[in-house]
């Protein structure tokens, strides 16, 4: 798997190297990796399972920014900059992490440029992340606009994107994607209901099925 | 415009100051080859959301404005950025369209470097990589900040006390 992910498809040497600094580590579900506002320790390869990316406010509230995948990098720029982490990392399935502490990885950037080249092109994907978060959370104009962009997003993965009725898996629960929206989990389940009387999405157990895309991207551009 | 276009970058007095111009001779030398220098009157868009990432804009004098549009044409401001600020970089490393949008707000001197040879010049010259790994990563906690205002309503400064 190893020359789909960014990071990891690195030349012989840097491999060898990223192979003494590292530790391998399996954590069950539910495990916090790192926390929002702690000095940062170093970054963690995912290797296998996905990890839940949140802020959290004050009062509690919280707002999850992205399900990560397996080859992304986490806590890189914190690590990087030694600025404190700038999100909280939960797994959200048994998951392989590699463990690079912080002075080991800044050395491995110094030595290996086609490291450093990989966590320039994996920083980037991260800010190109935020910038549509920022666009969504700050332009959008209701919790249904959120909520038809995320199913969109969503269903343009995993080889779903051309077919007419796309599907994908409900991995999160409606309080979890109500935290991804910046929204209430009760709006959440109203609008899917809402969705599914006006027969645009369907369930079938855990999956869902886009039955009418274009009424969906109508919703998603405000329209 | 104050002072007339400096040519080469190992003239700028500023430099040691610039987290990107701060580079090693042999780097800067390269630099030089691959950047072009030009003027841009206040209200010029170096960069456009969604547009192809055609290059980098180091922003030598001058400051941009820099935001995002929504479908129907709302925007929002990011962040204004200063001289010694790269734009486009995230962009152009991972080939993907410009994320933001940069306005000059002020008659500015920016250094313009092609997509094809920033990646050539980071490849052969591992510090000026390095240096922008720490730029990239200074960019993203800046927009993580500006998630968490507008997502959470607080910022990084609000949150500070806290962590103590």
């Amino acid at each position: 798997m190893r020359v789909d992910r960014i990071f990891c498809d690195l030349p012989t040497s840097a491999l060898q190297s990223f192979e003494n600094i590292k530790y391998a580590t399996a954590y069950p579900k539910g495990a916090v990796l790192f926390v929002e506002g702690q000095a940062p320790r170093g970054i963690f390869v995912l290797c296998k399972g996905r990890v839940k990316l949140s802020i959290c406010a004050t009062d509690g509230k919280t707002l999850i920014l992205k399900i990560a995948e397996p080859g992304e990098v986490l806590g890189l720029s914190a690590t990087v900059s030694g600025k404190p982490y700038e999100l909280t990392a939960e797994t959200i399935d048994p998951c392989q992490v590699n463990f690079v502490k912080r002075e080991d990885f800044l050395r491995f950037l110094k030595d290996q440029p086609d490291a450093c080249f990989k966590v320039a092109e994996q920083l980037s994907d991260k800010y190109n992340n935020a910038c549509h978060e920022v666009r969504s959370l700050g332009l959008s104009h209701s919790a249904g606009e959120k909520l038809a962009k995320l199913l969109l997003e969503w269903s343009s993965k995993n080889g779903e994107a051309a077919k007419q009725e796309p599907r994908l898996k409900m991995a999160l629960t409606h309080e979890e994607i109500a935290q991804m929206i910046g929204t209430s989990r009760e709006t959440v389940t109203r609008l899917f209901a809402d969705l599914k009387k006006r027969q645009i999405v369907q369930s079938k157990g855990s999956t869902l099925v886009i039955r009418n895309k274009a009424a969906l991207k109508l919703i998603a551009s405000n329209n | 415009m104050e002072s007339a276009i400096q040519q080469s970058c190992f003239e700028c007095v500023l430099r040691p100051d610039r987290l990107f111009c701060d580079l090693p001779s042999d780097a800067l030398e390269a630099f030089d080859l691959i950047k072009s220098l030009t003027l841009y009157p206040r209200g010029t868009i170096l960069m456009r959301e969604g547009q192809p990432a055609r290059g980098v804009f180091v922003l030598c004098q001058g400051r941009a404005k820099l935001s995002v549009c929504s479908e129907t044409g709302k925007r929002l401001t990011l962040r204004i950025a200063g001289p010694g600020e790269v734009l486009g970089l995230s962009a152009s490393l991972s080939s993907s369209p410009y994320e933001v949008t940069a306005e000059t707000l002020d008659n500015a001197q920016v250094a313009v470097v092609k997509r094809k040879d920033l990646l050539h010049f980071l490849r052969d010259h591992r510090e000026a990589c390095l240096q922008v790994v720490h730029l990239l990563s200074q960019d993203l906690h800046t927009a993580y900040d500006r998630v968490r205002s507008i997502g959470l309503g607080r910022s990084r400064r609000s949150r500070a006390p806290h962590l103590h």
